[in-house]
């Protein structure tokens, strides 16, 4: 009950087009267009820890966003993503270095290039379910891996390679002042995007997808096309993802992209929410600074008595690693729904305070 | 709601800790102590943190204290380098850096130039010598790169030297079989192609590199190609720990091979772990004596060593002290940079060129003499060269065995690499 979204009295909708607009309400519309206006104020106060956290939250944000689209939209499972990250970051370095294409176009150029490689995994994956299709996404993980860890030509092999910074008309971002607002323009673009995907009717086809392919296949959705192609979006969104990192970082290394990655990934659009694009970006700057809060505890805790008395010593970095696993299996316990969910509620808690129902 | 009031209290400890200001000379010190390489980098990483709050309790440079910023970045290049952003730019900018791994080293190689930032790494690559990038092997100029020791591949043509005397001392017929062995990463691989070159020269057979990764495992795939191929000279490119599995696994299978590791490739620890399979192993090393070694300059690194272990009593393995070596280094270029117009960058960097045969004050006997010139950055091409000796059990504590005698590293000979312009860089 409380999970309904409340609309208040007085706003009324006459027509279906007011009836599926991107915001229900006007104040949840200029709330989101001031949180934009009030990012854009971030690089005046903040400092480059916070920003980099942000940037990070950033390009992560989307490539999440693209796993979002697969599993929390279509339905379908896949443990390979950090690949195509990689891959995008890669391509986009390459197509710089290599073929000389300016850094500006090279980073959607990378997204579509990253959705072809996308395409190709998604063709046998998309006539698989479960468990295979599982399996099948981890192949192209560490097919890409170690593709990455081969082709010297593309990615500099295990030495990695260098990434130009984004320069345009002359000005180079290459701070995390400048560089922030390419990854915040790029975020808002590509969040509008995905959202107004879910409007449309392949948007719809795909949550009919998820929600029971064969209602959907008698309806006349193609199941292979769709999931084939929600495999080619999720890796356009992890390719621009991969690029955004590549030209903020300026290094790209095969390192970087292993499965763990993947399931970090993974452990974003769980803990923001399955199916919800707000969520998305929840899940993801909870991941992002869940290892850097853990971090500051571990510091506090290094040479006081906890220290000595569990002899830590050089053990201490494993405990951050180790906090960061419990806070995320504590959250899947308590919050299953993910972090949108907990949102919704909050704000139903306070629209019908003090009723509870 | 408990883990949300969990969140908010340290994301607000966050805010608290981020906000800390520096008014003395920044460091950024980045280790290894949970990755790939953490068996050898946790003691390095303990050399120079003990060192610098040494240096700190001494006063720091000229009365200014170092604040240093450790970091572990589990051997991971990315990680490494968005730490090092949060390092390089704004107000605490770091004066230096201690740095660690080959792949973040590298990496970081053209921005720590770009910044003036001095790094001294744990890596010991050749491509990192040259300050120019004049080198004949396309080296990239990487002037603000500096470490303490022999470069890989230095050590690699000191040990191969040795290896064709020691072929023809034992009367060795035909041509000895060389192979070198790591895993496919940037560290294993920077002194692949420079040993490989001079083994052939000096009428070596080179065989074709063998794989094994960074972590230990279950390597007797690998022994048995040796053993099949009757090698006589093997290259171990990894760290310790993923040696120790070789060395044992070729021990089982009975591969006869004269196993060279590199500076990280064997330590005390390390011949604690592979007890009678390290029996033999050759290696570099990076200081005049061991822990247990006579010399003026250990009696300042005992007091060091008492900076994180008060009771005086632990055995340092030889990674801690050429740490300590290291850090030290960084300490007298500051102490010049001082007098000299300031702890900068480009300062510092002015202050390794000045003293020839370079030892630390108060490490006499420990450190290696080492110079560093504008135009070369082989900071030392003296090679030494030692064996590491097992006898019997190794089931104590590494104090104790090498107290007994039962695990010896001893010194077969220096070899000094001569220092070719043609080998700058690579």
């Amino acid at each position: 009950m409380a999970n309904i979204s409340i609309i208040p009295s007085g706003d009324f909708k006459t027509s279906y087009g007011t009836d599926t607009t991107i915001f229900p309400t006007k104040t949840s519309r200029n709330f989101a267009i001031l949180g934009v206006v009030l990012l854009l104020a971030c690089p005046a106060f903040m400092d480059r820890y916070w920003l980099s956290l942000l940037i990070q939250i950033g390009y992560l944000g989307i490539a999440a966003l693209g796993l979002n689209i697969l599993v929390g939209f279509t339905g379908q499972i896949s443990i390979g993503h950090s690949a195509f990250f990689g891959f995008g970051a890669f391509a986009s370095a390459w197509l710089n270095n290599s073929v000389g294409v300016p850094v500006a176009l090279a980073i959607p150029l990378a997204g579509v290039v990253t959705t072809l490689v996308g395409l190709l995994f998604g063709m046998p994956a998309a006539r698989l379910k479960g468990l295979y299709l599982a399996i099948a996404t981890l192949a192209a993980q560490y097919i890409l891996q170690d593709f990455f860890a081969r082709a010297d030509w593309f990615t500099g092999g295990t030495a990695g390679t260098i990434a130009e910074p984004l320069t345009l008309f002359g000005f180079a971002f290459d701070t995390d002042e400048s560089y922030f607002y390419v990854v915040l323009v790029a975020m808002v673009v590509m969040y509008l995007l995905a959202t107004n995907l879910m409007r449309t009717r392949d948007g719809r086809a795909l949550v009919a997808v998820r929600d029971h392919y064969l209602s959907a296949e008698i309806m006349g959705i193609n199941l292979t096309k769709y999931r084939t192609m929600s495999f080619g979006i999720s890796a356009f969104y992890a390719g621009i993802g991969g690029a955004l990192y590549a030209h903020y970082l300026q290094f790209v290394s095969v390192e970087g992209f292993t499965i763990l990655f993947s399931i970090q990934f993974l452990g974003m659009i769980i803990i923001g929410g399955l199916g919800s694009i707000m969520g998305t970006l929840m899940g993801t700057a909870f991941m992002v600074f869940l290892p850097e809060a853990m971090q500051a505890l571990t510091k506090l805790v290094s040479g006081t008595a906890i220290d000595t008395a569990l002899n830590l010593k050089d053990n201490i970095a494993f405990l951050r690693e180790m906090s960061i696993g419990l806070v995320i299996i504590l959250f899947l316990v308590f919050e299953p729904d993910g972090l949108a969910h907990r949102w919704k509620q909050i704000k139903a808690y306070w629209k019908l305070y003090p009723f509870s129902h | 709601m408990s883990i949300k009031t969990a969140l908010f209290a340290t994301s607000a400890l966050l805010l608290a800790t981020s906000a800390t200001a520096y008014a003395d000379i920044p460091v950024g010190h980045l280790a290894d102590q949970s990755g790939a390489t953490s068996d050898v980098g946790v003691p390095y990483a303990q050399g120079v943190a003990d060192a610098l709050a040494y240096i700190n309790s001494k006063g720091g440079i000229n009365g200014t204290k170092l604040a240093v910023d450790t970091v572990d970045y589990g051997y991971q290049a990315p990680r490494a380098i968005s730490q090092y952003k949060k390092w390089s730019s704004g107000s605490d900018k770091i004066a230096a850096l201690q740095g660690w791994g080959t792949a973040d080293t590298e990496a970081l190689t053209g921005f720590v130039g770009k910044d003036e930032i001095p790094a001294y790494s744990g890596s010991y690559s050749g491509h990192l010598t040259d300050p120019t990038g004049k080198g004949p092997h396309g080296s990239k100029p990487a002037p603000y790169n500096f470490f303490y020791g022999p470069s890989y591949s230095d050590a690699l043509r000191g040990m191969l030297m040795w290896a064709a005397e020691d072929w023809k001392k034992q009367g060795g017929q035909g041509k000895p079989k060389y192979v070198h062995m790591g895993a496919n990463h940037p560290y294993p691989n920077a002194p692949k192609d420079a040993g490989e070159q001079l083994a052939k020269e000096l009428g070596f057979e080179v065989l074709p590199a063998v794989q094994f990764a960074l972590t230990p495992g279950d390597y007797t795939a690998q022994c048995l190609t040796l053993k099949q191929s009757g090698v006589n000279y093997a290259y171990l490119g990894n760290t310790a720990g993923s040696n120790i599995s070789v060395l044992k696994a070729c021990q089982t299978v009975g591969a006869k091979v004269q196993f060279m590791g590199n500076v990280w490739g064997m330590d005390e620890n390390a011949a604690k772990a592979a007890g009678a399979a390290a029996d033999g192993v050759v290696f570099p090393m990076r200081t005049a004596v061991t822990w247990n070694g006579d010399a003026p300059g250990m009696k300042t690194l005992k007091d060091i060593s008492k900076m994180s272990d008060a009771a005086g009593t632990a055995y340092r393995p030889v990674h801690y002290m050429a740490g300590v070596c290291t850090a030290f280094i960084m300490k007298e270029a500051m102490d010049w940079a001082s007098k000299n117009g300031g702890v900068t960058g480009p300062n510092i960097r002015k202050a390794m060129y000045q003293k020839k045969d370079w030892v630390p004050a108060g490490l006499e006997g420990v450190c290696v003499p080492s110079t560093w010139t504008e135009n070369d950055h082989r900071g030392m091409t003296a090679v030494n060269i030692y064996r590491a000796k097992v006898g019997g059990d190794t089931g104590a504590g590494v104090d104790e065995l090498v107290k007994a005698g039962t695990i010896k590293l001893e010194k077969l000979t220096t070899v000094d690499v001569p220092r070719k312009p043609e080998w700058l860089g690579w």
